[in-house]
Order: C-alpha cells, then structure tokens, then sequence
C-alpha cells in the first residue's frame, strides 16, 4: 500500500452533488481529492440517468415532431426506428459534457482519482484501484456523495436482459413490441411516455390509483391522457405476485387479481436504494437512518461533524439541482464560508411527454391550508402557441390564496413545462402578485403568456367572489 | 477433455493444403455446418405439441450454427418487417415455433456435412469454448449494464471462423487423400479463423457488433462502434479459455490482462466473474455436442 496522502477535502463521487462540492471547495484555496469509481467523470446523471434519458426523449420528441410534419407535407415516414439509432448523439452529448466537467476540475486544481473509496476510519478513505492497488488518503473533511441506483425486489429476477432496471433500459439496442413497466413514480412514467411515443405498446402497473401521486391530480390527468392517445395503458390498483421471462418471447407478469400481463420486456422502476455497500460506514461511526438513507442536519452534516453527505444518498426527490446545491452548501458549511438561506423551494421537472413541472403548493395541499383558495387555469387549446406547434395536450394552474392575490404554487403540464416554471419559481420567491402577470406583456406568441390567461381566470374569479361578497 | 489421435494417414506438408484453403476461401465455397444433435433435439421438439417453449429457445440460444442461421433467416428481406434482427431474443420473438421448424428442419440437413471423423475432440472443444465465452460474455455485460443479448451472440459466434476453418480443412485433405498434423491444424485455425469467420459473417448478415467482435475481440483498441462489445467478447474468450483449460491459462495469468481496466472491472469483480464456473459449466453441459 501506498503511504497516505493528505487533503483538506476528499469527495468521494462524482456526480452533480460531488462536481460542486469539489469545486466549492477548490475555489475556497483548498487541496481537494475527488474519487470516482467509474471511468469517466459525472456519476449515474451522466451514464445511465438524466443525460441518456432525456437524449433518448429528444430523439423521440423530434421523432413525434417529424411524424407530425410528414402528415402535413403528406410524405411517408419509416416509424420502425432502431433504439441504437435514437441514441446516436448520446457519445456526443455524453463527451461534451465530461470534457466540461473534466475542465471544470482540472481548471479549479481539483485532484482527480479514479478508483473505489472505503471508509477506514473518520479520517481515512482507502482508495483502491482498479488494478487493486490501495492507498490511503487523509482528509480534514470528507463529502459523500456516491448516489443511488435502483431499488432491486428480491421477488422479481431483474437480468439486464428481458427484465430491465433504469441502469440498463438504454442498453437495449432495439425497441421492443411492448414494455410493462412496474412502478408509477417519475423514472416508470417519464420512459413510458418516451416508449409510447415511439410506438411500443406502454402498460404501466401499479400499486397507486394514479402515477405520480404526489402531484397536483388535473395535471396528471392531462398527462395520463396523452399516454393513453399514445397507446398506453395504466393498470391502477394493482400488486404484482410474481414476474418471470417466458424463456420465449415474453416476460410474464401475474397480478394480484389474478390477471396475467405478457411484454417482449419489462422495466422495474420500483423507487431507488444508496450506494453504501462499498463505503464501510461504520468505520467512520456512521449509520443508515430506518428507511436506509444517510441522516443529515440541514447542511449535510452527517453525526460525525466532519462528514458530509450530498445527493440521492440523502433520500428523494433524486434531483440533480437538488444534489447540486447540497453539494455546495456541505463544503461551503465545513469551511465557514456563508451558506446561504437553505432553498426550500425546489422546482420539480418530469421529462415525461409532456412535460410536467411544479413549485410551491398544489391544488389540494392549498386547500388543506387556507379555505378556498383561488386556482386559474389556462389551457394549451386556448394559447395560440399551442395551436401552432400542435402541442394542445397542456395545462397551466397558478393557484392564489383565497383573496385571489397571493401566488402560492404554479403546476404545469404541457410542452417546456420544465422551463416555464422558471417564471413561477422566481414570482413565488419574490412574492409577486397575480396582478403581476397581468400588468406584464408576454411575447406572442408564446407558452409564457399562460401565466397571463391563468391570472386572468383568477381576476375574474375575484371579481366574480368579491361581487358576492358585496351582494351579501 | 481427452485429445483424440487423427487418423494416421500421410502427413501432407502445409503449403499445399494452406493454399488449396485459401482457394476455398476465394471461390467462397465454404459453408457453415450445423449440428445435427442439436438440430434433431429441435425437430423433435418442435413437432411435439407438449414440447416446452423455453426449452427450444435455449436449445436456439445455446447453438451456435443454429443461433446464426436464425439470425440470417431473420434478416432475410421474406421476414425483416420492422428492424434488422439484432440479437437472438429479437430473432427467436419474430419468428415464432412455426418457423423455428423451418429452420430446425434445414440444420437438420445441413447437420450432416458436420461429421469429421477424428476430429470429435477438436470440435468439442470449440463447440465448448463458443458456448462458455457465450455464457461469460452475458454475465460481464450484466455487471457492466451492456446489452446482454448482443454480448452473448459476440461470445458465441466471435470464434465461428474455426470450425468452418476445421470442416474445410479435413475435406481438402481428403481429397488429397492424406491427413493433416493437429500443429498444422491449430496453425491454421489461428491464421485463417477470422478471415473465414468474417466471410460467414457477411454471407449471413451478421449484426455489425458480431463482425467487429469477430475481427477485434484480441485487438479491441481497434473496434471502431462496438468497443465494449469486443471487450466483453476479449475477456469472455479468457475466462472461457481458463475454464476449459486451465493448465494452459491459470487463475494468475487470466487476471494478468488490461481488459478489466478498460471494462472498469475491479478485484472483486474479478472474483466475482471467476466464481461462475459452475454457471458456466451447466451452460455448457446442457448442449453436448
């Protein structure tokens, strides 16, 4: 073994939550080490989660897009589209991305080492590498940040070949004829969507009553109603007894109820677990809370004061821009440097087709809180952008408080939800008025103006409430 | 695996026969034999209206000659209705039990241009080293989230050259009427196996991740779209070649190999991939030759 090397930081993991906390740390003047152990620079976000997911989805976006123009200049269109081929810019957008990164690092003096970390003490991370070759690295303060991955079910035999988790569902070279997929949260809906539109026959089995429950229902429901124009289908209500491949042609899922569902493949999206087998937590004095993720205080500090923890390990919403920002804050904490208010409005964004995007309070979460609250809604079908692109399936709610001024949540469905919601988040933190997006001229035509057509609804709905008000 | 003695006829020199092989190879007339075992397993399963399923897809899984030909039918313009066939699963899904008999009936044909008498120790051995390069190459690309289908049609057919190569040499020598040494045999198996292997390939429309893994899987720096393919191919042809042979490639030679630093593949996965020999061996008892 090598003799120890010694770091104010050692990050262990490179994905968005260890990038940024590396980096925080660097520009503090600090000698900073960062192990990953893969390859490549990134973690899951940028080889098996966001970046091949969302490239897969633009491909089928512009996939759906071509199909539309080929309808209307009356031309044929092959739709028997090979995955392999929708996937060809992911090298590209792939080695961009790392060799950003890899700048990003190297330009901020960041030590860069490739290999697998182990706790050995609170102090010490044994780096081994690939080679099996070990060395000991000291560390003042140490961030963890290795991730997540999917939640494996004892019962269900997932093989990477028939039975397919979200790591290895972009390993499949050809689109199947169909694909069950276990699961309703965001990872099951978001490669429904993306399979449906490229014409897989999509049935999506579980548990729940709707997918993705926890948002505002009138959303979902736009979105459910769109997969099933697509051909999907949603089996609610349903528990899964046993799943196993054919050893033909289908993978053979047995439901509760005794209904028996048959797929050319299946994608288990059944939640995710972290990545704390290779770590040796105990070493450090450290331990998983019941629901199996790493406790932390609001600044990512862990029990032991010096050790951090950033990103999916911490638990849901595995959101990058989350992980990003805990990243940032456990190192910026460690070394005394301002934090920050903690951020307690995350926008969340489903690349789900369409898109789905929230902030602040939804519907029914507002009418728990105040006693008839006041929700404006502007539909796609009423914004000319929406008739001009053909992307009608959308909605957009500005929910208000009962006086009709106070902007409380915005819950988007609909093209570029993901990136309209921005308008919303930066109202919401800035305690903009409903008024606000009525005295704002909006470009036309565009999706932005549904903030406008939204507020108006609620103007009228004050007008209308007040008028009562003064009738009685 | 006990070598068996060739018939002791004159020993011709090789010269001649390398160039009556690479004759045969310019002409294009080499064929791929099937195996008439495994071909009559099949036609009698198929016609079988109990027979299971699953175990006819393995049966197909497992083959190496038949896996191929399934693929090639597959990819013929009479049923390549949506995408090229690309892998076995796809293969076996599009056509059905109806036309596995098809094509269970045409091995069992073909099957019969496969005896080489003498030679049944040799071909074992290849056919052994097919089946658990095959049987290595889904489980590294399991562990490394590749496509499993793809890796194991590499592993199986990355060595299809040799028995081509094998078949053809034993019937040149027969019609000089002499034999060939098992030196001159393995020295042209090693010399002409990825050419021929490579003619099989093009004449069968084998997936692109096949031809490259046929071409590369020593040389996998080269690979210019399958890389990981071929790398997985490289290291399932080790493992395949220690399990069945390991006074040749011990336990420490076979981890002597960059391979795993390229596939990311630490020494506990190392140990991991070594631990499947049982695994390894019920996939290649289950097709004897």
């Amino acid at each position: 073994m090598k003799p120890a090397s010694s770091y104010d930081i050692v990050v262990v993991g490179s994905g968005p939550a260890g990038q940024k906390a590396a980096i925080q740390g660097a520009k503090a003047g600090k000698r900073v080490a960062l192990i990953e152990q893969e390859q490549g620079i990134g973690g899951n976000c940028v080889y098996r989660g966001t970046i091949p997911s969302k490239t897969l989805r633009e491909s089928a976006v512009q996939f759906e897009h071509l199909k539309r123009s080929s309808e209307v200049f009356e031309g044929g269109l092959r739709l028997d589209v090979p995955l392999a081929s929708l996937l060809h810019r992911l090298d590209e957008v792939v080695k961009a991305h790392e060799s950003y990164m890899a700048n990003q690092l190297t330009r901020n003096g960041v030590t860069y080492r490739h290999g697998r970390a182990k706790l050995l003490s609170p102090h010490d991370v044994q780096l081994e590498a690939v080679d099996g070759a070990c060395q000991t690295l000291k560390a003042e303060t140490i961030v963890l940040a290795t991730g997540s991955r999917p939640r494996s079910i004892p019962d269900i035999p997932i093989d990477h070949e028939h039975i397919l988790d979200s790591d290895s569902i972009l390993s499949m070279i050809y689109l199947p004829r169909s694909l069950a997929v276990l699961g309703g949260g965001v990872i099951a809906c978001e490669y429904a969507a993306m399979f449906a539109l490229l014409g897989v026959e999509v049935t999506i089995i579980d548990k729940a009553e709707r997918p993705l429950s926890f948002l505002d229902k009138e959303v979902v429901e736009v979105f459910q109603h769109s997969l099933q124009r697509q051909g999907g289908r949603f089996y609610a209500r349903h528990t899964v007894k046993e799943v196993a491949w054919d050893g033909v042609s289908s993978v053979v899922a047995r439901l509760g109820n005794g209904m028996v569902v048959k797929s050319e493949k299946m994608l288990v999206a059944l939640g995710r677990q972290p990545n704390v087998e290779e770590l040796n937590l105990e070493a450090a004095g450290l331990s998983l809370d019941e629901k199996g993720w790493l406790p932390v205080n609001e600044y990512g500090q862990t029990a032991v004061p010096h050790i951090y923890a950033a990103g999916d390990l911490l638990g849901p919403p595995s959101l990058a821009s989350r992980a990003m920002e805990q990243g940032r804050r456990a190192v910026s904490h460690a070394l005394g440097l301002p934090v920050g208010e903690a951020v307690n409005q995350i926008p969340i964004g489903i690349y789900t087709i369409p898109e789905i995007a929230s902030i602040g309070l939804d519907e029914e979460q507002a009418a728990t809180r105040y006693r008839g609250p006041i929700v404006g809604r502007a539909r796609f079908t009423e914004i000319a952008k929406g008739q001009i692109t053909g992307a009608c399936d959308g909605l957009l709610k500005l929910i208000a408080d009962p006086s009709g001024e106070r902007l409380l949540g915005v819950q988007i469905v609909g093209e570029d939800a993901t990136e309209l919601i921005h308008l919303g988040q930066m109202a919401l933190q800035n305690g903009a008025t409903i008024d606000r997006f009525i005295d704002t001229i909006f470009s036309f035509p565009t999706f932005a103006e549904a903030y406008r057509v939204a507020a108006l609804d609620i103007l009228g709905q004050r007008r209308k409430r007040q008028g009562t008000v003064q009738a009685a | 695996m006990s070598a068996e003695r060739p018939p002791a006829i004159d020993v011709i020199s090789a010269e001649p026969l390398e160039q009556l092989l690479i004759d045969r190879i310019r002409q294009g007339s080499i064929e791929l034999p099937l195996l008439p075992q495994v071909a009559s397993q099949i036609l009698g399963m198929v016609y079988d209206p109990n027979a299971e399923a699953a175990k006819l897809a393995a049966l197909i899984h497992q083959d190496q000659a038949l896996a191929a030909h399934v693929i090639k039918i597959a990819n013929s313009p009479a049923y390549m209705t949506r995408n090229p066939v690309v892998s076995l699963q796809h293969a076996v899904s599009m056509l059905g039990m109806n036309l596995m008999s098809e094509i269970a009936f045409s091995a069992s044909i073909k099957g019969s241009a496969f005896k080489v008498p003498g030679w049944d120790a040799e071909v074992k051995r290849l056919w052994q080293h097919s089946l658990a390069s095959g049987a290595y190459a889904k489980e590294i690309a399991r562990m490394r989230r590749f496509n499993v289908e793809s890796a194991y049609l590499c592993g199986l057919l990355h060595g299809i050259g040799k028995p081509v190569v094998l078949q053809t040499l034993v019937l040149l020598a027969k019609e000089q009427g002499s034999t060939l040494s098992r030196e001159l045999l393995h020295q042209l198996l090693e010399g002409y196996h990825t050419q021929v292997g490579l003619l099989v390939a093009a004449d069968w429309s084998l997936p692109p991740p096949v031809v490259e893994s046929i071409t590369f899987h020593r040389e996998y720096h080269y690979a210019k779209t399958a890389k990981q393919e071929c790398m997985t191919t490289c290291l399932a042809d080790r493992l395949a070649e220690h399990f069945l042979n390991p006074e040749a490639l011990d336990e420490a030679a076979v981890r002597d190999h960059a391979v795993y630093a390229d596939l990311n593949l630490y020494l506990k996965d190392i140990d991991t991939l070594l631990a499947l020999k049982d695994q390894v061996r019920k996939a290649v008892e289950a097709m004897p030759l």
